[in-house]
C-alpha cells in the first residue's frame, strides 16, 4: 500500500479526539487506496488528480461508517440536530416546553433557604458590577423557535434569560428586553458578555446552576465584583451567587 | 517541483520566521481571548470550511489583486482610512490560510512542502500589507508592539480629537452614542454570523489631558458583498462607520490582532467623555463626518442609526432563522473567508464569484462537517495542538504553552537540497453556494452602485491624499513649517469643524484648548 509522507512522523501519532482520529485515519486510508488504484504519483495527485479521486461521496461514506457503528454526534447548533436527528444525540429541553426540565451543572453549589427565603442554586462570572442585586423570573432561551415566539409576543417583563450559548446571535433581536442573563458558557469576554455590557444588562457568564425551573423567581448577585481578565489568566475563581427565591417559586 | 528550486534560502528563512511568529500569537489569541460558540450557527463547521476555501483560493485572488495594486499600496490606503483596516490584515488572512494547510497535512492530503510558493507569496503579501498599514507604529502586528495599534497619523488624530463632542453619562449624546454602539455591535455579530469580523478597535492614542482615544470601526453594514443583506439592509445608508471614542480614567493596555481591547480599570460606558462619527470606503478620501454639524444633529443621528440597526437586526435574524444548515454553513464560511475581500475592493477588482462562493475543492469536505467532529478538530487545531503535525521533539517548549508543540508547520528547507515539491495549488476552481443570488446593488459613499460601476469608479479614483504617500511622520517632524506639510494638513482639515485651515503647526496645547461643544 502507498506510504504517505505523514506516515513517517517521529513525534506525532494520532489526534486526541476519537472522532477526529476516526475521520483522519479513514481519510489517510482512502488516500493510500486511491494512490494505489490510480497509479498516479504524488505530484500529479496532490493538486490535480486528487480533486477527482477524493470526493464528497467518499467523505460521506466515512461519516456514515461512524454512524453505522452506533456513534451519535454531540450537537452545538440546534439546526444540526433538527435536520439530522438520527445522527445526533437527543437535544433535551431545547424547546422549553417541559416546565419541570432544569439545566444541571455537576459543579453547581446549592444550599438551604436562608432567613430571607433565598436558596443558593448557582454561581457565575459577573460581567459588570451594578449597585444592587437583580431579581426576576427565570426563562430558558435555547432555540430560535423560542426567540421567534418572544419576538412575536414580546419578552415578559423581568425575564432573566438562562442561555447555554455564549454567542450574540441566537437572542439578537430580543436581547435588549432581558432584565438579566445567566449564561452557561463562555467568559465575560464572549460575544454575549460584550453585548450585555454594551447594553448595560446584568449578566453572569460561565454559570453553574441547579434546580431552576421555568418561571422560577431568582436573584443574581450583580453587586458582586466583575470578574477581571487577570482572574481568568491566573485561573482564580471570582464568582457571584444565584439564589432561588423560595417564597415566590412558581 | 523537480529541478532547480525557484525559492531561495532567504525566502524560506523569512517565511518560516513569519509562520513561527504567527504560531505564537495565534495560540495566545485562541487560548486567552474568547470562545466563539452559537446555538444558532454551526460555528466550528463553518470555520473549517472557510479554512479550506482560504487555502485553495487566497493565493490566486491575492495575485489578482496585485496585478492592479501592490499590497503595500493597499496598506497605505488602509492607513488613510479607505477602507477601514480589518482585523483581516492583522490575523485573519494568513491565519485562515495556514489553518487550512495544517488540517490538510493532518488528513494526509498535503505534504509540508506542497504549495510552498503559495505559502511564501501569501506570507510576503501579508508582511508588505501589514508593514505599510502599520507604518506609523513600525510593527507588523499589534502583538509585536506589545498589543498596541497606533496606525493613524497625527493630522487625522487631531481632526478626530478636535471634532469630538464632549459628553457625560446621563446626557442625551452619551446615551445615544452608547446605545448606538451596542446595537451596531449586535448587528455586526449577526451580519458576520457570530464572528467579530465586522468590528474592529484600534489605538489607543494618548490625549493631552491624560485621557485615551480608541477608534471603533463597524463594517459591512449596508447592502454590499453579503447576499444575506440584500433588502434587509436597504435602509442602512453607510457601509462602514467609525466612532472615535475619547475615554477617561482607564488605560487600554491591550488592543489585540483580533481588534478587541482590555483596559485597567475595566472600561465602562461612563468612561466615555467624547465621541464623533465618520464613514469611509474605497471611494472616500479619508474619513467623512456623519451628523457632525452640531451636538443635537449627532445625537439624533446616533438615535436614528440605532433604530435602523435594530430593525435590520430583526429582519436579518428572521431571514437567518429560516435558513437550512447548509446555508448557515455557507454564510459563516464566506464571512470568514471574505475577511480580506476588501483588498479586492480597494484595487477595484472585486468579483462576487471570487469571494462569495465555496470552491469545489473545499466543498468536497462538507459531509465531514458535523458539529462534533468540527468542534473537536477545531479545538485540536487552534487550542490543544494535539494533531500529529503539531508535535515536536520533547526538548521543545512552545511560547506561552511550554509544550513540545507548534501550530503551523514550516516549509522544509530540504526542498533546497533537491526534495521535490509542488509549487502551487493552482487557479481558482468553480464554486457554488446554497445562498440566494446577490442582487447587483452595492452601498457606497457615492450611492448604490452596480458592481461593475463600483469597480470602475474605484479604479479611476485618485484621492488627493495619495500625493502625500511618502510624507511620513518623521518627515513631518522636521518639515512641519514647509508649504507642503501645511498643504497636507489643510487638506486633512477641510472637513474638520474646529481646526479647518489651521495647517501643520497646530500643537497639543492649542488642540486641548478647543472646547468640545
Amino acid at each position: 500500500m502507498a506510504k504517505l509522507y505523514v506516515d513517517s512522523d517521529k513525534y506525532g501519532d494520532q489526534a486526541n479526539s476519537p472522532t477526529v482520529e476516526a475521520f483522519h485515519s479513514a481519510i489517510k486510508d482512502l488516500v493510500r487506496r486511491r494512490l494505489d488504484e490510480s497509479g498516479v504519483d504524488w505530484n500529479s495527485f496532490v493538486f490535480d488528480k486528487s480533486y477527482d479521486l477524493i470526493t464528497a461521496a467518499d467523505f460521506a461514506e466515512i461519516e456514515k461508517k461512524l454512524l453505522d457503528a452506533g456513534h451519535r454526534y454531540d450537537f452545538s447548533a440546534v439546526i444540526s440536530v433538527n435536520e439530522r436527528p438520527e445522527a445526533y444525540k437527543p437535544a433535551e429541553g431545547i424547546l422549553g416546553d417541559d416546565p419541570d426540565w432544569t439545566m444541571e451543572h455537576p459543579d453547581a453549589p446549592s444550599g438551604d433557604a436562608d432567613a430571607e427565603g433565598r436558596a443558593l442554586c448557582g454561581v457565575g462570572d459577573n460581567v459588570m458590577r451594578v449597585a444592587e442585586s437583580t431579581v426576576g423570573t427565570a426563562r430558558y432561551v435555547r432555540s430560535s423557535s423560542q426567540v421567534m415566539r418572544y419576538l412575536t409576543d414580546g419578552v415578559p417583563p423581568e425575564t432573566i434569560a438562562i442561555i447555554d450559548d455564549s454567542g450574540g446571535t441566537l437572542t439578537a433581536p430580543i436581547l435588549e428586553q432581558f432584565a438579566g442573563i445567566i449564561c452557561m458558557g463562555g467568559t465575560v469576554r464572549s460575544h454575549l458578555g460584550i453585548l450585555s455590557r454594551e447594553y448595560g444588562i446584568p449578566c453572569f457568564m460561565n454559570a453553574k446552576i441547579t434546580g431552576i425551573r421555568e418561571g422560577q423567581r431568582v436573584e443574581m448577585e450583580t453587586a458582586a465584583a466583575a470578574k477581571t481578565a487577570e482572574a481568568y489568566q491566573k485561573g482564580e475563581e471570582m464568582t457571584a451567587n444565584i439564589w432561588k427565591l423560595a417564597q415566590e417559586a412558581s | 517541483m523537480v529541478g532547480a528550486p525557484r525559492l531561495s534560502y532567504a525566502q524560506l528563512l523569512e517565511t518560516n520566521n513569519l509562520l513561527q511568529t504567527f504560531t505564537d500569537e495565534t495560540y495566545w489569541l485562541c487560548v486567552t481571548r474568547t470562545v466563539q460558540e452559537s446555538k444558532l450557527f454551526p460555528v466550528p463547521p463553518y470555520m473549517l470550511l472557510s479554512y479550506l476555501n482560504a487555502f485553495y483560493r487566497y493565493p490566486s485572488l491575492l495575485r489578482k489583486v496585485e496585478s492592479v495594486m501592490t499590497a503595500e499600496e493597499i496598506g497605505d490606503r488602509a492607513r488613510e482610512g479607505r477602507p477601514p483596516g480589518k482585523s483581516a490584515m492583522g490575523w485573519g488572512m494568513p491565519g485562515f490560510y495556514l489553518l487550512g494547510r495544517e488540517w490538510l497535512i493532518n488528513m494526509g492530503l498535503l505534504r509540508p512542502q506542497d504549495a510552498a510558493e503559495d505559502v511564501v507569496y501569501l506570507m510576503d503579501f501579508w508582511k508588505r500589507l501589514q508593514l505599510s498599514w502599520h507604518r506609523n507604529d513600525g510593527h507588523i502586528t499589534n502583538k509585536e508592539f506589545g498589543h498596541r495599534c497606533q496606525i493613524l497619523p497625527e493630522r487625522r488624530l487631531q481632526v478626530f480629537e478636535s471634532d469630538a463632542y464632549g459628553c457625560e453619562a446621563g446626557d442625551p449624546l452619551h446615551g445615544a452614542a452608547t446605545q448606538f454602539m451596542a446595537s451596531a455591535a449586535q448587528y455586526g455579530f449577526l451580519v458576520s454570523c457570530e464572528s467579530r469580523i465586522s468590528l474592529l478597535n484600534t489605538g489607543p492614542y494618548k490625549l493631552a489631558d491624560g485621557n485615551e482615544m480608541i477608534v471603533r470601526e463597524f463594517m459591512d453594514l449596508g447592502e454590499g458583498d453579503f447576499p444575506w443583506l440584500d433588502d434587509v439592509a436597504a435602509d442602512i445608508s453607510y457601509n462602514n462607520l467609525t466612532v472615535p471614542m475619547l475615554v477617561r480614567d482607564c488605560h487600554f493596555y491591550l488592543v489585540d490582532d483580533w481588534g478587541s481591547f482590555e483596559s485597567e480599570p475595566e472600561f465602562r460606558a461612563e468612561n466615555i467623555v467624547g465621541v464623533g462619527l465618520y464613514t469611509s470606503d474605497p471611494l472616500t478620501d479619508g474619513h467623512v463626518p456623519v451628523g457632525m454639524e452640531s451636538r443635537e444633529t449627532l445625537t439624533e443621528t446616533f438615535h436614528s442609526l440605532d433604530g435602523l440597526f435594530k430593525e435590520a437586526t430583526a429582519r436579518l435574524w428572521k431571514r437567518i432563522a429560516g435558513w437550512s444548515r447548509d446555508q448557515m454553513l455557507d454564510a459563516g464560511a464566506l464571512t470568514y473567508f471574505g475577511i480580506c475581500k476588501d483588498l479586492a475592493h480597494v484595487a477595484g477588482v472585486y468579483a462576487q464569484e471570487d469571494w462569495m462562493l465555496i470552491d469545489e475543492r473545499a466543498e468536497r469536505f462538507r459531509p465531514l462537517l458535523n458539529d462534533e467532529f468540527s468542534r473537536d478538530c477545531l479545538g485540536e487545531l487552534v487550542g490543544l495542538l494535539t494533531l500529529p503535525s503539531h508535535r515536536l521533539s520533547s526538548y521543545s517548549m512552545m511560547q506561552h504553552g511550554n509544550g513540545p508543540t507548534r501550530m503551523y508547520t514550516p516549509i522544509p528547507y530540504a526542498i533546497l537540497d533537491g526534495e521535490d515539491y509542488v509549487p502551487t495549488c493552482g487557479p481558482v476552481y468553480p464554486g457554488s453556494t446554497t445562498l440566494s443570488a446577490k442582487a447587483d446593488r452595492y452601498r457606497t459613499s457615492q450611492g448604490v452602485l452596480s458592481l461593475e460601476e463600483y469597480n470602475r469608479r474605484v479604479r479611476n479614483f485618485a484621492p488627493q491624499s495619495d500625493r502625500y504617500r511618502f510624507l511620513d511622520e518623521t518627515w513631518l517632524k522636521y518639515n512641519h513649517d514647509t508649504a507642503r506639510a501645511d498643504e497636507m494638513y489643510r487638506h486633512e482639515q477641510e472637513r474638520a469643524r474646529n481646526i479647518q485651515g489651521r495647517g501643520a503647526s497646530l500643537g497639543t496645547a492649542e488642540l486641548a484648548a478647543i472646547p468640545r461643544d
